[in-house]
C-alpha cells in the first residue's frame, strides 16, 4: 500500500514534469531531489557569502526554485524535510493539509514515527523508512546535503479514508461473527454495539426497538467512557419515542440510513433534550428491517456534527438489514421455543390426564395428572394398566359407535369406560382420542385425553335414579288418581241406583192416591234401598278406614267354632237352605277381634244364603292347619265363572249373572272380608263352579296357647 | 193394563234394568200413564224381547250383568236400525251423557228421575219408531 501511495505520489509528479508520464518517474525523483538541493541552499542563504557569481548563480537558482516550487506545492503528496532530529525544517503546502497544522507552527515540531524512522536511519541499517499512523503513509528517506549534514525527506499521504474503509469491513465482519455466534439479539447486541461505537469512533451506539404501542424504546445501549454518556444512556431508556418521528421516523419510514447532523427539536423532544444535554450533535438511525416493517434501529451519535461518507453510510445500511433479519430470525426461534415450552407445559401440568400412544396401540408418553390420576408409574402404566384401558375403550366405542382408538382418525369422539387404579378403585374415565397424523398424512400417533368423570357420572347416576324414583311416583299418583275417580264413578252409581227405587217410590205416595198395599209395598222398597244406602256408606267408611290404617282392631282370644255356630244360628231362622256344620272340635282359639271375625263369617254366610237355591246346602267347616285356623263357607248356589273369579274381592264386583240380579248388596262385602283376614294375618281365596257352588276359604293365625277344654266339650 | 187414565198415545216400552226395584218402579209409573210394560233383566234378555215383541221404545240400563246395555243396544240397532233406545242410566256424570249420545242413543235418562222425565220421555219419543216398524 505504501509503495502503490508513493507510486501515486510520482506519478503526480511525473504528470505535472514536462515530458510525459513512465520515462519521467526517475527523473522526477531527481528533480525533486534537485528542488530538495535548492530549498537547502535557500535555507542556506540568509547566512552565506554573497559574490557576483553568487548573485548569478542565486538569481538562477531562484528562477529553479520558483519553478520546483511550483512544481512542488501543486502536488497533493505531502513532502518535508526533517532535521536530524526529525523536527520539520520544511514542508509543503499539501503536508501542511495533510497534518492540518500550517507550515509556521509545524516547523521545529516533530512526529513521533518520523523521529523513530530518522533514528533507524540514522542507525545506517536502511536508507528508507515505510510506515502509517492512523490516518498517514510516511516514507522517510535520508538525503545527503552538501554543508548541512544529512536532511531526511518526509513523504506523507492522507490514508484515512482507506483506513476507515478496512475500519468498516473490520466492524462488518465483527458484527457477523457475533451474529453467526449468537442465539438472541440480547447476547449479540451489546458486543455488536460496542465494536461499532469504538471502532467507528461514534460516543453512543444503541439499538431502539418498537414496543406494543409502536414506540421505541432502548433496548442496548453502548457509549464511551463519560459521565455525560452515561447520562445520556439513562435518559434514553426513560424516554420513548414514537415510531414516526424525528430521525428514527424517517429512517423506518424511508428503509434507509436518516442523518440528523444537528439534532434539533424538530426531532424527538425528549430525545434532543439529552443530546443536547450531552453534548451530541449529530445521529445517524439505522434501520434494522427484518423482511417489511421496520421494528429496530441502530442510533449511533457524535459530538462532531461530522460528514457522513456514502462508504460508511452504505456498510451501516447493510449492516442494519443483517441485524434486521437476525432479530427477526432469533424472535421467530424465541417464539418457537416459548411456545415449545408453553406446550410442554400444558401436557406436563394439565389437570386432565394425556397420553401419547403409538400407531401400535402402545402407550409412549403420559403426563403426571394421568399417572397421578390412574395411580400407576409410568412403567406399570404401559405395561399393564394401558393395554387394559385400551380394550376397555375400544368396547365402549364399539357400544357407543365409535372408532376405536387406533382408528379413530376423526378427532373428538368420546367415550367412557370403568377403570380400576393402581390402588384398587374404581373411576369412570371420558377418554377423548385424536389421531395426529405425520407429514404424510399417516396416523403417527394418537393423543388421548383422560378425564375422571367419577363424581360427574356418580352425580348422574343418582340424578337418574332420583327421576326414575319420581316418574314411578308420578304414575303411582296417576294410578291412584285414576283409581280414585273410578271409584268415584262406581260409588255414585251404585247410590244413584240406590236413590232411584227411593226417589221415585216416595214421589208415587206424595202424589197420593195409592191403595193401602201399595202403599206397604213401596214403603218397602224405600226402606230396603235406604238401608242399602247406609249400609253402603258404613261399608265404605270402615274400607276407608282399614285401607288407611285407622281401624282399630281390639284383638283377644277368639273361639272360631263358636263364631261360625252363632252365624249358622243367625242365618238359618231367616233363609231357607239347610246348614252343615263342620267344626273341628280340637280347633285351637285364634287372636282376633271378635266382632270383625263376625262379620267376616256372617258376610260369606249371607253371600252363600244368597247365591244358594231354595234348599240348598250351606257348609261351614273349621280345620286346624300348620298354625292356622281354616274356614270354609261352602254353598251349592250358582257358582261363578271362571274370569270373575279374579275380581271377585275387588270393590263393586258383584256377581250378578242369572238369578244372582236381584241380590242386593254393596258390591263391597267382600272386599271388607278380605282385609279384615288379611290385618289378622290370615289369607282368603274361592273355589267356585258354574252350577256347583262356590266355597270361600280363609285363614286366621292360631293363638299361641293350647286350646281350652271347655271349648272341646261344647264342640265335642 | 192400560190404566182408564193413559194419555191419548198407548206405547209399548220394554224396561232393561238388572235392579228389581227400578224394574218395579217404571211397571208401575208406565203402566199407569197407560202403555205396556215388558221387562228385561240383561242385555241378552233386552235383545231378545226387543226383536221379538218390537217395543215402540226401549228404557236401557247401562250396568247389567252379562251382557251390558250399550251392547244390547248395537245388537238391537244391527237389526232394527230404527228402534228407539233411551238409556237410563246411573252413571249420570257429563262425560257418561255424551258417551252413551255418541253409542247412538236417542236420549238419556240419568237416574234417579222424576217420575215426569221418565214418563215425557216415552210420550216424547215412543212415536217415533212406531212408524218405521210399521
Amino acid at each position: 500500500m505504501i509503495v502503490a501511495l508513493y507510486g501515486v505520489a510520482a506519478v503526480a509528479l511525473g504528470l505535472a514534469w514536462p515530458g510525459g508520464l513512465t520515462a519521467w518517474v526517475a527523473a522526477a525523483l531527481l528533480v525533486a531531489l534537485g528542488g530538495v538541493v535548492g530549498l537547502v541552499y535557500l535555507l542556506s542563504r540568509g547566512a552565506g557569502a554573497a559574490t557576483e557569481e553568487a548573485n548569478l548563480k542565486a538569481a538562477e537558482h531562484e528562477r529553479r526554485e520558483a519553478l520546483l516550487r511550483l512544481e512542488v506545492e501543486g502536488t497533493g503528496v505531502g513532502l518535508g524535510l526533517v532535521d536530524e532530529s526529525g523536527r520539520w525544517v520544511q514542508v509543503n503546502e499539501s503536508l501542511t493539509t495533510i497534518l492540518g497544522r500550517p507550515a509556521a507552527e509545524l516547523r521545529g515540531t516533530s512526529l513521533p514515527e518520523v523521529e523513530r524512522a530518522v533514528g533507524e536511519l540514522q542507525a545506517g541499517t536502511r536508507t528508507s523508512w515505510h510506515g502509517e499512523t492512523s490516518a498517514l503513509a510516511l516514507t522517510v528517506s535520508a538525503t545527503p546535503v552538501n554543508g548541512s549534514g544529512v536532511l531526511y525527506l518526509v513523504e506523507a499521504s492522507d490514508v484515512s479514508a482507506a483506513k476507515r474503509a478496512e475500519a468498516l469491513r473490520d466492524v462488518l465482519a465483527a458484527v457477523r461473527h457475533t451474529i453467526a455466534t449468537s442465539a438472541t439479539w440480547d447476547q449479540a447486541g451489546p458486543a455488536i454495539l460496542a465494536a461499532l461505537g469504538s471502532t467507528l469512533g461514534w460516543d453512543a451506539a444503541q439499538f431502539w426497538m418498537l414496543d406494543d404501542q409502536n414506540v421505541f424504546r432502548l433496548r442496548h445501549a453502548w457509549h464511551r467512557d463519560s459521565e455525560r454518556l452515561f447520562e445520556f444512556e439513562r435518559d434514553c431508556q426513560a424516554t420513548g419515542i414514537p415510531a414516526a418521528e424525528g430521525v428514527f421516523g424517517r429512517a423506518r419510514k424511508s428503509g434507509v440510513p436518516a442523518i440528523d447532523r444537528s439534532i434539533t427539536p424538530q426531532g424527538n423532544p425528549a430525545l434532543v433534550v439529552a443530546a443536547r444535554k450531552a453534548a451530541l450533535n449529530a445521529v445517524v438511525a439505522v434501520p434494522a428491517a427484518g423482511g417489511g416493517d421496520v421494528r429496530c434501529v441502530l442510533a449511533l451519535f457524535s459530538a462532531q456534527p461530522e460528514e457522513q461518507r456514502e462508504d460508511a453510510m452504505n456498510m451501516l445500511a447493510t449492516m442494519g438489514s443483517e441485524i434486521g433479519q437476525f432479530v427477526q430470525r432469533a424472535e421467530t426461534t424465541a417464539a418457537l421455543q416459548r411456545s415449545e415450552a408453553d406446550h410442554r407445559a400444558i401436557f406436563e401440568r394439565a389437570p386432565m390426564g394425556i397420553a401419547r400412544i403409538s400407531a401400535e396401540g402402545s402407550l409412549v408418553e403420559a403426563n403426571a395428572a394421568l399417572l397421578a390420576m390412574l395411580e400407576h408409574d409410568f412403567a406399570t402404566l404401559r405395561d399393564q394398566a394401558w393395554p387394559d384401558l385400551l380394550r376397555s375403550y375400544d368396547q365402549a366405542a364399539g357400544r357407543a359407535r365409535v372408532a376405536p382408538l387406533l382408528a379413530g382418525i376423526s378427532a373428538g369422539d368420546s367415550v367412557q369406560v370403568r377403570a380400576a387404579t393402581g390402588d384398587g378403585r374404581w373411576l369412570w374415565l371420558q377418554m377423548t382420542a385424536t389421531s395426529i397424523p405425520d407429514e404424510l398424512g399417516r396416523p403417527e400417533h394418537v393423543l388421548v385425553m383422560v378425564e375422571d368423570v367419577t363424581k360427574v357420572r356418580d352425580a348422574q347416576d343418582r340424578a337418574t335414579e332420583a327421576l326414575e324414583a319420581q316418574r314411578t311416583a308420578n304414575a303411582d299418583l296417576e294410578k291412584l288418581d285414576r283409581t280414585k275417580t273410578e271409584f268415584l264413578s262406581i260409588v255414585s252409581h251404585e247410590f244413584r241406583t240406590a236413590l232411584t227405587g227411593i226417589q221415585g217410590f216416595s214421589e208415587l205416595i206424595r202424589d197420593g192416591g195409592l191403595e193401602p198395599d201399595e202403599l206397604r209395598a213401596y214403603g218397602g222398597y224405600i226402606f230396603n234401598d235406604a238401608e242399602r244406602v247406609n249400609r253402603l256408606i258404613g261399608d265404605m267408611l270402615d274400607l276407608d278406614r282399614m285401607e288407611s290404617g285407622r281401624m282399630i282392631f281390639r284383638m283377644a282370644d277368639v273361639d272360631v267354632n263358636e263364631v261360625l255356630s252363632d252365624a249358622i244360628a243367625r242365618a238359618a231362622a231367616s233363609s231357607n237352605v239347610e246348614f252343615k256344620p263342620d267344626l273341628d272340635p280340637r280347633l285351637p282359639i285364634v287372636t282376633g277381634d271378635r266382632d270383625r271375625l263376625v262379620q267376616v263369617v256372617s258376610n260369606l254366610v249371607n253371600n252363600a244364603v244368597k247365591y244358594s237355591p231354595e234348599g240348598g246346602t250351606v257348609t261351614l267347616t273349621s280345620r286346624s292347619e300348620g298354625g292356622y285356623a281354616l274356614i270354609t263357607v261352602a254353598d251349592t248356589g250358582l257358582g261363578i265363572p271362571p274370569d270373575e273369579i279374579p275380581h271377585v274381592f275387588e270393590r263393586f264386583r258383584r256377581v250378578r249373572s242369572g238369578a244372582a240380579q236381584s241380590i242386593a248388596g254393596t258390591g263391597l262385602g267382600l272386599t271388607i272380608v278380605k282385609q279384615i283376614v288379611e290385618m289378622h294375618g290370615g289369607k282368603i281365596w274361592v273355589e267356585s263352579a258354574v252350577g256347583h257352588g262356590s266355597a270361600f276359604h280363609f285363614t286366621i293365625p292360631l293363638a299361641v296357647e293350647t286350646v281350652t277344654p271347655a271349648m272341646q266339650l261344647r264342640h265335642a | 193394563m192400560p190404566d182408564a187414565t193413559a194419555g191419548s198415545h198407548s206405547y209399548t216400552v220394554l224396561v232393561a234394568d238388572d235392579n228389581e226395584v227400578a224394574q218395579r218402579l217404571c211397571r208401575r209409573v208406565l203402566e199407569k200413564a197407560g202403555h205396556r210394560v215388558l221387562t228385561a233383566s240383561d242385555g241378552q234378555e233386552a235383545v231378545n224381547l226387543a226383536l221379538q215383541d218390537s217395543p215402540d221404545i226401549i228404557l236401557m240400563d247401562v250396568a247389567m250383568p252379562g251382557m251390558d246395555g250399550l251392547e244390547a243396544m248395537r245388537q238391537i240397532r244391527a237389526q232394527k236400525p230404527g228402534m228407539t233406545v233411551v238409556i237410563a242410566s246411573a252413571h249420570s256424570m257429563a262425560s257418561d251423557r255424551d258417551r252413551f249420545l255418541a253409542a247412538g242413543a236417542d236420549d238419556v235418562l240419568s237416574k234417579p228421575f222424576k217420575l215426569t222425565e221418565l214418563t215425557g220421555v216415552v210420550d216424547r219419543l215412543g212415536g217415533r219408531s212406531s212408524s218405521a216398524q210399521a
